[in-house]
């Protein structure tokens, strides 16, 4: 800390008892010291009380209210005895420049560029391996902290690896069993018309980028034409007025469960992105940019659900590879 | 200084006092939960009794669309409910836990749906007669007398059932007051059996369809597969909370604070507006006593052992507290302690 | 015997000067120069709290099943992190109070931070030579708002696990790099490893906190080496410091501040409600629950990602989804690089370069002024946007006509808060009297009638404002018995 004034004193004469700033703001400090006293004993009661409701392990109610009541107390006890009670001042403190002077300055200036120019002009070959040595140690001493993270994310063309490295792929096969989070299997009569139920491939239930949100926009029978979805080509990927779509935003990821059975839209509850299902979940409002992917189903022959093949893109927000 | 009277420490403390409680008092008014009360008892003093599985009804097999013989609700009498007692008080809270972990959904897995926990049961045709005159009076005017509808005033209920008219017209949202997008609940315009009189007319117009009205046993569920449950399928749109919120095109997902297990169950059979229909297939009839449980055990008594609950709609309560209170009071403490100018 | 205790002390360490010169330190009175002091005692309180909470907490996504005392998560399969919070909540002796009590003090922390942020811009406090604390605040801003958002992610429910999904796309946008930085901190695809709930802990519990603890040293000791600002008055200049000496008014106030913060938080974590996680239950990523906000240090981010259009760039194989990139990446670093940089920008324009220790009132730098005004209001709009389903519900609005509204509010609002700012800095300026504190004026009502009118006095402990500062004393003396029982003194009998 900077001291340069001589506080010292020869030249300063002591303070008497009678000097304005030393006294007291309060007017009446007996009585302000017996409030401050007061409040001081009331926290004193309040820490005591806490002590004896901690122990016999009454509500956190009782807990609170004690421990506020005693801090409360003590506080503005404190606080009234520095306001009210001790010097009210005012003082002053002169502040001096803490900059150095421009000979100091130059002095510093001087150490470095001398002694260190000195060593630049006479070893030039150490400072130049110094200088790459402890580049390639910088870069040495980051690796084990970057090196050992993993997996990296698999290319778009990967399609053998493990699902959990991959952001194109889930385990959605063709023929994959539909099934609730608890294992049930999906059947056809499962859902009435306006039903909906989030479903995963039979084996992978509960797994994030599988979640798909299966609905039943119509009963209709497998010889029924099927219900037309807007999307030219994907008709065919529902079946018997069912269909199903990834449950994860394109957005942000949340999942889409909110579904508007007289609208027929599908509602992202965490930012409101609105996805309209008789257009092939194409987003109409909202922050989403792109349709939710839809998965293609179809009924094996003893009724049971089946997803028809994989989805035909990456599933969930988009992300710089995706194409 | 000057000896003139200045006004007293009370006096002058009233202004900022009075905007602090102000503040505080709006903030707690807006935010805290409606009917609900804070309850800290749940978590320490329910005792915990074996469950010895779930109970049957004794009599014919139940199916999906109610028991074989007519009944007027009062077959079981071990603690269940008529259909419906007048909304907003609280069913039976469920006292009983399954002791095993997600029973309802372990046995899901592995077996056809169970079908206990909720009795489907035909009115008398006693109500037909009366419940045509109380529609003929209050509903054909828009609905039709027979109750087909008209097209851009009132939809078909025929086919509906009376589960679904009852769920209208005991919550309140039928007679509609107003047009608007979406019905709200108000007090019910009829009593009990009015109510039932009138779903009765509108399911014997076509017999045997629709959702029927259910007795709901609440006692006994299983409320962790509630819980489970619930938050799969519901919270979506009724917030985790059951405090309701805004949806797409004007309307809005209700709040469940006054909601009866029998509304509750007929609401997920029938779907009512934009609600989505959750057929026995898709949730069971022990998974439905199990939410309507949860919802009127759980969520109408949630456990705010932590204090006022703010309204249960989160951080957004939690944040206007925080800042207004929280560092409101102390910005008033820094007035106190330091220089004004 | 403090006589002996100092010289056996200063033989050693050589305190005494050191010590007088920081016991007569001068701190300035003024009620708005306490408002860091809040942001200092919640973090007391965040830490003492944090410390009792990581005795119980275990930082685990391992699933085990729930038997603790919440009935309706019994027999529910659990991870560890959100079953030690619950059972903190239920099963710990006074934990539900430390627990709430820590969040609260984390919403005071950073709502107070912002406060005394504003406090110092407005007056123009981070003027040369306090570019480099004002920068250090602004880190400890940004370190706050990250070490809060880790902090509610770690009991892994559900709300705060949508947060974390969020913020895991929110990582995966950032083009060339994202996928490989979201997929080494996470483990893998979302919801990855398991392992970000420890890493996360270790970075709420150790990490950030200290960097924040380096950086609030700093901050201090900046403070206390280039001295606190001032308002300008009487006797005050840029070349002294007025007010109360470090020891003991200004210990003593400082310290009852602090246990009257201390009891605030303590009294709301006791009586009002923050984060029930039992109510939201164990987060899975295929679960959601509407109204979901994150905490209100972070909505402002929750509601720029809502009102942004669903603009996405995709070209040449590679798509940039700039409907999460803009609202989330760009705009705060937009925002917190301008704040970083203002002392900077403000220098650059004013072509000013003195030191500045007065302090100035906000409305004497109209520009200024004007343009914090626009930045509060454009964070304040993207703050409120982040809660429109919540109005909606609760104005009975339709949500599309909310979030239409505040996709022009926030863009438009501040331009009209500039200027509307502006002009009423430079109408304030203009008008006479405004600014100078009144006296309240008694009036009374003679029995015959007559009122007259008299200035009330002065209130107590600001009486010292009329007189002119003295340099503090060191030596009082207290030798003169008649003084000795000078009013306000009370004389001991020994």
């Amino acid at each position: 800390m900077s001291d340069k004034s001589p506080r010292v004193d020869g030249a300063q004469p002591p303070a008497t008892l009678d000097d304005p700033h030393l006294l007291p703001s309060a007017k009446n400090p007996k009585r302000m010291e017996a409030l401050a006293a007061l409040a001081m004993l009331i926290g004193m009661a309040g820490f005591a009380a806490f002590i004896v409701v901690y122990w016999i392990n009454a509500s956190n109610y009782w807990e609170s209210a004690t421990l506020g009541i005693g801090m409360l107390g003590l506080g503005v006890g404190v606080i009234a005895w520095g306001k009210y009670l001790m010097p009210q001042g005012p003082f002053v403190e002169e502040r001096h420049d803490f900059h150095s002077t421009d000979d100091e300055r130059t002095a510093f200036n001087a150490a470095i560029t001398g002694r260190g120019g000195l060593e630049v002009k006479r070893r030039k070959l150490l400072l130049g391996i110094f200088a790459i040595g402890g580049g390639i140690m910088t870069l040495a001493l980051i690796v084990p902290g970057v090196r050992s993270l993993g997996p990296k994310p698999a290319k778009s063309e990967d399609t053998e690896g493990p699902v959990e490295n991959s952001l194109f792929t889930t385990n959605w096969k063709k023929g994959s069993k539909l099934a609730t989070v608890s294992g049930r299997l999906v059947q056809v009569d499962d859902l009435e018309v306006g039903g909906v139920l989030t479903v995963f491939p039979q084996g992978f239930e509960g797994s994030s980028p599988d979640q798909v949100i299966l609905i039943r926009l119509a009963q209709l029978g497998p010889n029924d034409p099927p219900y037309p979805i807007a999307p030219p080509g994907k008709t065919s990927w529902g079946v018997q007025g069912y269909v199903a779509y990834s449950k994860l935003c394109t957005h942000l990821g949340c999942p889409v469960g909110l579904y508007q059975e007289r609208t027929q839209q599908l509602v992202c509850p965490c930012h409101q992105s609105i996805f309209d299902v008789n257009a092939g979940c194409i987003p109409q409002f909202g922050p989403a940019p792109r349709p939710l992917p839809q998965l293609p189903i179809t009924v094996d022959p003893t009724g049971q659900m089946r997803a028809n093949g994989s989805f035909d893109q990456a599933v969930g927000p988009g992300f710089w590879e995706r194409p | 200084m000057p000896e003139t009277p200045r006004r007293s420490l009370k006096a002058r403390m009233a202004a900022p006092c009075a905007l602090v409680g102000a503040v505080a008092l709006v903030g707690l008014v807006v935010f805290s939960s409606g009917p609900a009360s804070a309850d800290t008892t749940t978590s320490t003093t329910i005792a915990t009794t074996p469950v010895t599985g779930d109970t049957t009804t004794t009599g014919p097999t139940p199916t999906p669309y109610g028991v074989g013989s007519s009944s007027n609700g009062a077959a079981d009498t071990t603690g269940s409910t008529l259909p419906g007692a007048q909304p907003g008080s609280v069913q039976q809270t469920p006292t009983a836990i399954s002791a095993l972990p997600s029973a309802g959904a372990a046995a899901a897995a592995n077996a056809p749906a169970n079908e206990t926990g909720i009795i489907y049961t035909d009115l008398p045709n006693s109500f037909i007669a009366p419940g045509q005159a109380l529609f003929a009076a209050n509903c054909s005017s828009c609905h039709g007398a027979e109750a087909n509808g008209k097209i851009g005033v009132a939809p078909n209920l025929q086919g509906l059932g009376a589960g679904t008219v009852d769920f209208w017209v005991s919550t309140g949202r039928m007679p509609l007051a107003n047009t608007s997008a979406q019905a709200i609940r108000k007090p019910p315009r009829f009593s009990r059996i009015q109510t039932l009189e009138i779903a009765a007319f509108v399911q014997s117009l076509t017999p045997g369809q629709g959702t029927q009205v259910p007795i709901v046993k609440t006692s006994g569920a299983d409320l962790e597969n509630g819980n489970t449950l619930f938050t799969l399928n519901c919270a979506a749109c009724h917030t985790i909370s059951g405090a309701g919120d805004a949806l797409a095109e004007g309307a809005y997902a209700p709040s469940l604070h006054l909601a009866t297990p029998t509304q509750v169950v007929e609401a997920i059979r029938s779907g009512p507006g934009n609600m989505p229909r959750f057929g026995p297939g898709n949730i069971t009839n022990t998974e439905a006593r199990d939410i309507a449980a949860y919802v009127t055990g759980v969520l109408q008594h949630p456990n705010n052992a932590g204090g006022v609950g703010l309204g249960g709609i989160g951080p957004v309560g939690e944040g206007f507290v925080g800042l207004l209170i929280g560092v409101g009071i102390l910005m008033l403490v820094c007035f106190w302690i330091g220089d004004r100018a | 015997m403090i006589d002996k205790t100092l010289n056996w002390v200063d033989d050693r360490l050589g305190v005494a000067k050191g010590g007088r010169t920081f016991l007569d330190k001068i701190f300035p009175d003024h009620w708005s120069f306490m408002l860091g002091e809040i942001a200092l005692y919640s973090f007391v309180v965040l830490l003492g709290t944090g410390v009792f909470l990581t005795l119980y907490f275990v930082p685990s996504s391992h699933e085990i099943v729930y038997h603790g005392s919440y009935v309706p998560l019994r027999g529910q399969k659990v991870s560890e992190a959100y079953a030690s919070t619950v059972g903190l909540s239920f099963d710990v002796r006074s934990g539900l109070l430390m627990r709430q009590a820590h969040h609260w003090a984390a919403d005071i922390f950073l709502g107070s931070i912002a406060v005394h942020m504003a406090r110092v811009f407005f007056t123009g406090a981070f003027r040369k030579p306090r570019e480099f604390n004002w920068i250090v605040g602004v880190v400890m801003l940004i370190l706050g708002i990250v070490n809060g958002f880790l902090g509610y992610s770690l009991p892994d429910d559900l709300v705060s696990g949508t947060g974390i999904r969020i913020a895991y796309s929110i990582m995966e946008s950032i083009p060339l790099v994202g996928s490989y930085l979201a997929f080494f901190l996470f483990g893998g695809n979302y919801p990855g490893s398991g392992i970000i709930i420890p890493r996360f802990f270790v970075l709420h519990v150790l990490i950030v906190p200290a960097l924040i603890v380096g950086l609030l040293a700093a901050h201090l000791g900046l403070l206390v080496k280039q001295k606190h600002t001032q308002f300008g008055g009487k006797g005050k200049t840029e070349k002294n410091v007025v007010g109360s000496p470090m020891f003991p008014t200004f210990m003593a106030k400082t310290t009852g501040f602090l246990f009257v913060s201390t009891a605030v938080i303590f009294l709301l974590g006791g009586f009002a409600q923050i984060n029930p996680i039992w109510q939201f239950g164990q987060y899975e990523p295929y679960q959601i629950s509407y109204a979901v906000q994150p905490d209100w240090y972070m909505g402002w981010l929750d509601g720029a990602a809502r009102i942004m259009p669903s603009w996405e760039w995709v070209g040449w194989g590679h798509t940039i989804p700039l409907e999460i990139f803009l609202p989330a990446v760009i705009f705060p670093g937009l925002i917190f690089n301008i704040l970083l940089l203002w002392p900077f920008i403000e220098s650059f324009k004013t072509k000013d370069h003195e030191y500045h220790n007065l302090l100035d009132r906000p409305r004497d730098r109209p520009k200024r002024t004007a343009a914090g005004a626009a930045m509060l209001t454009l964070l304040f709009g993207v703050f409120f946007a982040s809660s429109t389903d919540v109005m909606a519900n609760f104005f009975q609005l339709p949500l599309m006509d909310v979030l239409w509204f505040f996709r022009f509010f926030v863009p438009l609002a501040p331009i009209v808060a500039y200027f509307l700012t502006f002009k009423i800095c430079n109408e304030m300026r203009d008008a006479e009297g405004i600014g100078k504190r009144k006296r309240a004026l008694i009036v009374e009502r003679s029995a015959a009638g007559e009122y007259t009118t008299t200035e009330s006095p002065v209130r107590p402990g600001d009486g010292h404002e009329e007189l002119d500062a003295i340099p503090v004393p060191t030596f009082i003396d207290t030798t003169d018995p008649e003084l000795a029982t000078a009013a306000g003194v009370r004389r001991v009998i020994r």
